[in-house]
């Protein structure tokens, strides 16, 4: 999953990066309210964590900005703005959250991962796919009935193909929502990943359950007897 | 009756009633003598017309009465009477409508002439008679005989007349002067409440506009524009009282939210870098950074806090003031060294005029804060190859000092903010250096030595701060401090 975090606070930048990077989220920063707004404008999230008071922008205009571009992408508002005014403000404008600063850390991870299911059309269910089930919640894998131990991204990955079960997703899917912006790739991390995926998800013998799309990307899915 | 409108409504019904009341009774009075002295006028030709008639013949009075010329006096319903005396109380004549009835043998007089008067008719009706004294002229064949016996003597003649023709008239007048009374008044009292309805209705407006306005609609104007003269001033208070509470409510929420950031912002700050820190410790390199974030973060709320609780100490009168007398040159030297890095690096003109003997009787302590303050603002705050001027001032007794400083995003509409807590010309309050309470802390120490502080654009990119009411030195301590 990929998320854009608008804040002017470097230090907010540096300490919420690094748990969302943490929990298998690829982060993009921005400091100001222009570069959050090409951002977001730029890339496609699968949701967006936005302060109100930024320099150059200010949250509720670039969250108006998106909506008339009709841009859906799941925003949290995150502010230091606590009355009911800002707040039924906030959400008028299109915001799908918001959350009040301080924070608890897992409080906004689940926020955003609750926002991040959503871009999916899912709810906080755990997701079975033939003997596969993942509970995205407490972040678990289990296949026929035994627990596998993925790393987070891998989880992320997982996670990612399972909510677009039957489509095939391209690597450049991938790439998007998996990884932040900065981050510099090797040309096959994704084909990497997804073979230390498989690996994993193979090693109770089962069926495989990921397939490549020659030239296409790849999809999950329970293939018919 | 609180109710204008009730008053004003009852205080006219009352007062049109007592003036048509009075106008009814003035009108009947004027009529009723207008009509009476008409009475009086022809029930005095009726007399004259019997002293006409009335003839002397040797003695003996005769008056040549008959129904033919006086057919007043024999009408069978409401007869006019007379009666005739000689000086000694004799009646000579009367008229049959007296029948055995009698007159009384009386005359007023006036400056005019003789008077009527009320009288109780014979018949006992209420009636109206006027009494004159007359010597009855000679026969036309005797007039010019020599020597005839003329009577000398005056008789007095009584002429009476019934009043129910002109009480009757009278009856009427009163009639319908009450009726025409009775119909105004009730007219009065439908016209009364609309005219009034129609004059307060700029009143009733501006009670529906006044409800109208709470928190959420300090905007709003009352307009004055049409406005009654009256209403037009309290309209033009209203708007200004409405503009006031609008502009303390804006300041309340924007102290509020400015608060709200400056001390939830770095809670959330640290509170974030300990709980990441907490989580994955793996990391010595994030752990290192996340420490010496939460000690920056710690520094900047004691910074916050002491400025509050420095301001809280002013406004309660708890800052102890010492005055002494404190030489401004070498202060103002002191201040400026460790500003002269930033001074340099942004490429700052400062220009300082201060007269070498310049000295204040002032706290030491509280008046370097002061102009501490004022400096590292200016310096901040200038942009790079901008300008910053230092002057102090001496008028008599008082001294000035104005500091300038070039500004490229300050107007005239935020002069009136800079000494609020925590106002920033950046509505994001991105820089974590700055909370916005050095000003305000500023104006109070400033206040706290009698002195004040306040701002001006001197042009449109720059502006000065002024802190005047500085107390000099008396001439023996100037080379003190």
């Amino acid at each position: 999953m990929r998320v854009l975090l608008i804040e002017d606070s470097p230090r907010l930048q540096t300490s919420v990066g690094r748990g969302l990077r943490k929990a298998g989220y690829a982060v993009d920063i921005a400091g100001d309210g222009k570069q959050g707004l090409w951002l977001a404008e730029s890339n496609e999230y699968d949701s967006v964590i936005l302060d109100l008071m930024l320099p150059g922008l200010d949250g509720l205009s670039l969250l108006r900005r998106l909506r008339q571009q009709e841009n859906n992408v799941p925003v949290l508002i995150l502010t230091a703005r606590d009355t009911v005014d800002d707040r039924v403000r906030g959400l008028q404008q299109g915001a799908d959250d918001y959350l009040i600063k301080p924070f608890a850390l897992e409080e906004l991870l689940a926020r955003v991962h609750t926002l991040c299911r959503r871009r999916y059309g899912r709810k906080n269910v755990p997701l079975v796919i033939g003997d596969m089930k993942i509970d995205t919640v407490a972040r678990t894998v289990t296949r026929a009935g035994q627990a596998l131990d993925l790393a987070p991204r891998e989880f992320s990955l997982l996670e990612y193909l399972a909510l677009r079960r039957g489509e095939v997703v391209s690597r450049s899917d991938i790439e998007a929502h998996l990884y932040g912006e900065s981050a510099e790739l090797m040309s096959n991390a994704v084909d990497s990943a997804i073979s230390s995926l498989r690996r994993k998800l193979g090693a109770t013998d089962a069926e495989p359950l990921i397939h490549t799309r020659r030239g296409m990307g790849y999809v999950l899915e329970v293939k018919p007897a | 009756m609180n109710s204008i409108r009730r008053r004003l409504t009852v205080g006219l019904l009352i007062g049109f009633c007592l003036l048509w009341a009075a106008g009814g009774t003035m009108l009947y009075f004027t009529i009723r003598e207008e009509l009476t002295e008409e009475f009086d006028r022809a029930l005095k030709a009726t007399a004259e017309g019997l002293e006409a008639l009335t003839t002397q013949d040797k003695g003996s009075v005769d008056v040549d009465f008959s129904g033919e010329f006086m057919p007043g006096f024999a009408r069978q319903r409401f007869p006019d009477y007379f009666q005739m005396w000689q000086d000694g109380g004799a009646t000579i004549k009367r008229s049959p409508s007296l029948k055995e009835g009698d007159l009384p043998d009386r005359i007023i007089s006036s400056a005019r002439g003789p008077k009527c008067w009320n009288l109780s008719l014979p018949d006992g009706r209420p009636g109206r008679a006027i009494g004159i004294r007359f010597v009855p002229q000679m026969e036309e064949d005797t007039k010019n005989q020599p020597s005839p016996m003329k009577l000398s003597e005056p008789v007095t003649l009584v002429v009476a007349r019934h009043r129910a023709p002109l009480d009757h008239r009278l009856h009427l007048l009163a009639t319908a002067l009450l009726l025409v009374g009775g119909a105004v008044v009730v007219m009065t009292g439908f016209a009364v409440p609309a005219i009034v309805g129609r004059g307060l209705a700029p009143l009733k407006r501006l009670e529906e506009h006044v409800a109208s306005v709470d928190a959420h609609s300090l905007q709003l104007r009352f307009p004055t524009d049409g406005l009654p003269t009256e209403l037009r001033p309290i309209c033009q208070r209203l708007n200004e009282l409405l503009a006031r509470l609008q502009a303390s409510f804006e300041r309340e929420r924007r102290f509020s939210a400015d608060v709200a950031h400056e001390l939830r912002t770095p809670i959330a700050e640290l509170r974030s870098l300990t709980e990441v820190t907490l989580k994955w410790p793996d990391d010595a390199e994030a752990t290192q950074g996340a420490l010496q974030d939460a000690l920056a973060v710690a520094l900047q709320m004691e910074s916050i806090a002491t400025g509050l609780l420095a301001l809280a100490r002013c406004e309660g009168g708890l800052l102890p003031v010492h005055l002494e007398p404190v030489r401004l040159s070498p202060l103002i030297k002191e201040i400026l060294q460790p500003l002269s890095d930033q001074i340099r690096a942004k490429l700052i003109t400062v220009s300082v005029v201060v007269p070498d003997d310049a000295c204040w009787l002032a706290d030491p302590t509280v008046l370097r804060a002061i102009f501490t303050n004022l400096l590292s603002n200016a310096v901040q705050y200038c942009p790079a190859s901008g300008s910053v001027r230092l002057t102090i001032e001496t008028s008599g007794q008082r001294g000035q000092l104005s500091v300038s400083n070039t500004t490229n995003d300050l107007d005239a509409d935020d002069l009136p903010h800079l000494f609020e807590r925590f106002w920033r010309k950046d509505p994001a309050r991105s820089s974590p250096e700055h909370c916005g309470l050095g000003l305000a802390l500023t104006k109070a120490y400033a206040e706290a030595l009698a002195m004040e502080l306040r701002a001006e654009l001197t042009n449109p990119k720059e502006i000065t701060l002024v802190l005047s009411g500085g107390q000099t030195c008396p001439d023996a301590t100037r080379g003190a401090g």
